[in-house]
């Protein structure tokens, strides 16, 4: 039977994880938060750390992380910050796809350098026209000769406008939808690659995200990833790794608002008693308190099921759907318990609510993974 | 060259500490034992006297219970000590006082270690005992308030500060020797994932408390008579404020119509 206690191994990471976040990116999240800065000096740091290519395996010289070890040391850094985190994770999710779909020779060349020094990679799949339907990409991928010519926009794409890589998804033949996408990587100083500005956002101000134009873009058959029209279900597979640690971020958010809120309930007081001993404060931190441990039981749940090489993609969805959805419920009650104080900028609660709404927009929004649970349940119940 | 590196767990101090139910002593249920203070500089020392001379051995050594030394050896190995041993308290021994020095003695008077070298005090009980106990135990020069510890290339003897409050003495020792330092080269870094990783399946050496019971027969320990926290601060106010100007007026308020101290 599992106990649900962590081993001293699997603490010894999250301890690495807490003091980084608790050190290093808390002391700088409101001034980023505040000036949308990308505070690169920290990223680089978590880089040193060994922080930031989580998945990559230690042969190519990543930290060869399984599913329950990153969402760990997730959950810590989304409780630091979650819009630095999702700068620090972009890299697991647009290395994965040549982790999943690359050669040999194609992990050896990309994963390598990208864990000997410092580099930013980004995830090309969302477009202008549309990301839930990622089934059909305006983005063009045309023979040509040898290789390809990519033509097309990618939007909301996070690091794009730090990034050295990219791995993008293309259609050879739109007609086909998902069957004629194919994937590639393309580094930034390819001709005709032009990222576009850094997009104002609501939260995850920290992060950088912004849109990529492919102009005519020379990619050599050698940069494909898998076989021409496997682009799509190399995507699916991608996020089913990341869409986990997802999970684990948003309880960090949940588990930082909860923490602020509690500690607020025994300082302020109002009519004469603190306000944790009015038993509407109560109820709320019991939801509160509820919410974040069915979060994290469930994001452990889902990669447990991952590391153990079995089919998660249920259990993926619930417990991303389920953690974002808890981030904001939890952020929401912190602000309220919070009172005048919890809406004014210098506290440090309405930053979680803000961020937390992202967990239920990207990798997948709560509408496609509740798609996806309902699919997964009515299959099991098939006549 | 070897250096011994004395490693003591010490509680984590944002975490829950307590007495016991009698008030003899510090609850260790559910304290999270972390590296402090000077045995982190102590460690980062070591590791930057390795980095000048390569080929030098870094060998960290805790005694006390399990499993709390052996997690702050891992700390340790994590953090780039070469090896680890952990000596075995007998049951009832804190790992403390002169007990500790007795003990630690035991086991390093049998190693060639050029250098023994720890925090001038500990992280928690602050007793500064030990760089001088071991000292005269083990009949080797001993110093505390260490600081700038360089060696020769051949390890052969050893420079460095001590920095006192009416000014500093610039030493050069031969080896052997035990030093207490105050301050690393510069501060103790922090431990890599791939290295915690890599720490958690290297050997911890086990030195069973039978070998050190006889340094410690007769002597059996000096626990103090109580154990209490420190006194809750009282007095603080928060103003509480929703602007500069207001947190200001308010302060002035207090300051005058309180505090008494403004006219
Ligand atoms: C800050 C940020 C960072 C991001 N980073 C990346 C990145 O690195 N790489 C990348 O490729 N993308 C990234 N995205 C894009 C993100 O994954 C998409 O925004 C998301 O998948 C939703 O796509 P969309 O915005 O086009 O919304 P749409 O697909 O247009 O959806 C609009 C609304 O309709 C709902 N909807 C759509 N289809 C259905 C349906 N069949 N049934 C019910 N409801 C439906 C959606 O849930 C949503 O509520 C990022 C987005 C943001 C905001």
């Amino acid at each position: 039977m599992p106990d649900f206690s962590l081993s001293p191994d699997l603490e010894s990471l999250q301890d690495l994880a807490r003091k980084f976040a608790r050190t290093e990116m808390m002391p700088r999240a409101a001034e980023c938060d505040r000036r949308g800065i990308f505070p690169e000096e920290i990223y680089r740091k978590a880089f040193d750390l060994g922080l930031m290519n989580l998945n990559v395996p230690a042969e190519y010289g990543g930290s060869g992380l399984g599913a329950f070890q990153q969402c760990l040391i997730v959950e810590e850094l989304g409780y630091g910050c979650a819009g630095m985190t999702t700068s620090i994770i972009a890299n697991c999710l647009a290395l994965e796809p040549i982790l999943l779909g690359g050669t040999e020779a194609q992990k050896r060349e990309v994963l390598e350098p990208f864990c000997r020094s410092y580099h930013l990679a980004s995830f090309g799949l969302t477009e202008p026209g549309g990301g839930s339907d990622a089934g059909s990409l305006a983005t063009r991928a045309r023979r040509d000769g040898e290789g390809y010519v990519l033509s097309g926009e990618k939007c909301f794409i996070t690091n794009a406008p730090h990034a050295s890589l990219f791995t993008v998804f293309a259609t050879l033949d739109p007609e086909l939808r998902h069957k004629g996408i194919s994937a590639f990587y393309v580094p930034r100083e390819a001709e005709g690659v032009v990222p576009g500005k850094d997009e104002e956002k609501m939260g995850h101000r920290a992060s950088s995200t912004g849109t990529v134009r492919f102009e005519q873009v020379r990619v050599p058959a050698a940069h494909r990833l898998g076989a021409e029209g496997e682009g799509f279900p190399l995507a699916m597979r991608t996020l089913d790794m990341t869409r986990t640690p997802i999970g684990a971020l948003a309880t960090g958010i949940a588990q930082c608002a909860l923490d602020h809120a509690a500690r607020y309930s025994r300082e302020r007081h109002s009519f004469g008693k603190p306000i944790g001993e009015h038993q509407a404060i109560q109820m709320k931190l019991a939801m509160m308190t509820s919410q974040v441990r069915a979060a994290r039981l469930l994001t452990w749940q889902a990669a447990t099921l991952i590391d153990a090489g079995k089919n998660a993609t249920l259990e993926s969805s619930v417990a991303k759907c389920f953690a974002s959805d808890a981030a904001m419920r939890v952020s929401d009650e912190a602000i309220q318990i919070f009172g005048g104080y919890g809406y004014m900028k210098d506290y440090p609660v309405e930053k979680l609510l803000r961020d937390a709404k992202l967990t239920q927009i990207y990798e997948g929004s709560n509408e496609i993974q509740r798609i996806v649970i309902a699919r997964e349940l009515l299959r099991r119940y098939a006549p | 060259m070897e250096i011994q590196v004395l490693v003591k767990p010490a509680p984590e101090t944002e975490g829950r500490i307590a007495p016991t139910a009698d008030g003899s002593r510090l609850d260790p249920a559910g304290i999270k034992w972390v590296l402090a203070g000077y045995d982190e500089s102590a460690v980062e020392q070591a590791l930057l006297l390795r980095e000048r001379s390569p080929g030098t051995i870094v060998h960290a050594l805790s005694w006390g219970p399990a499993p709390r030394s052996e997690e702050i050896l891992r700390a340790g190995l994590a953090l780039g000590c070469d090896r680890a041993t952990w000596v075995e308290a007998p049951p009832g021994f804190e790992p403390t006082g002169i007990d500790a020095a007795r003990a630690l003695a035991a086991v390093l008077a049998d190693r060639p270690a050029e250098l023994v070298l720890l925090g001038q005090q500990s992280g928690d009980s602050e007793d500064g005992l030990q760089p001088l106990a071991l000292a005269a135990l083990l009949g080797r020069p001993g110093f505390g308030a260490v600081s700038r510890l360089t060696w020769d290339a051949a390890g052969r003897q050893f420079s460095f500060l001590r920095s006192l409050d009416h000014g500093a003495e610039e030493w050069t020792v031969p080896a052997p020797v035990v030093v207490g330092l105050r301050q690393a080269d510069q501060d103790p870094r922090t431990a890599k994932l791939p290295m915690i990783l890599k720490s958690r399946k290297m050997p911890v050496d086990r030195v069973a408390s039978a070998t050190v019971a006889a340094a410690l027969d007769g002597h059996p320990g000096s626990p103090p008579l109580r154990f209490s926290l420190p006194a809750p601060r009282s007095g603080a106010k928060l103003i509480e404020y929703a602007s500069p100007e207001e947190a200001a007026q308010k302060l002035l308020k207090r300051l005058r119509e309180e505090a008494k101290v403004l006219p």
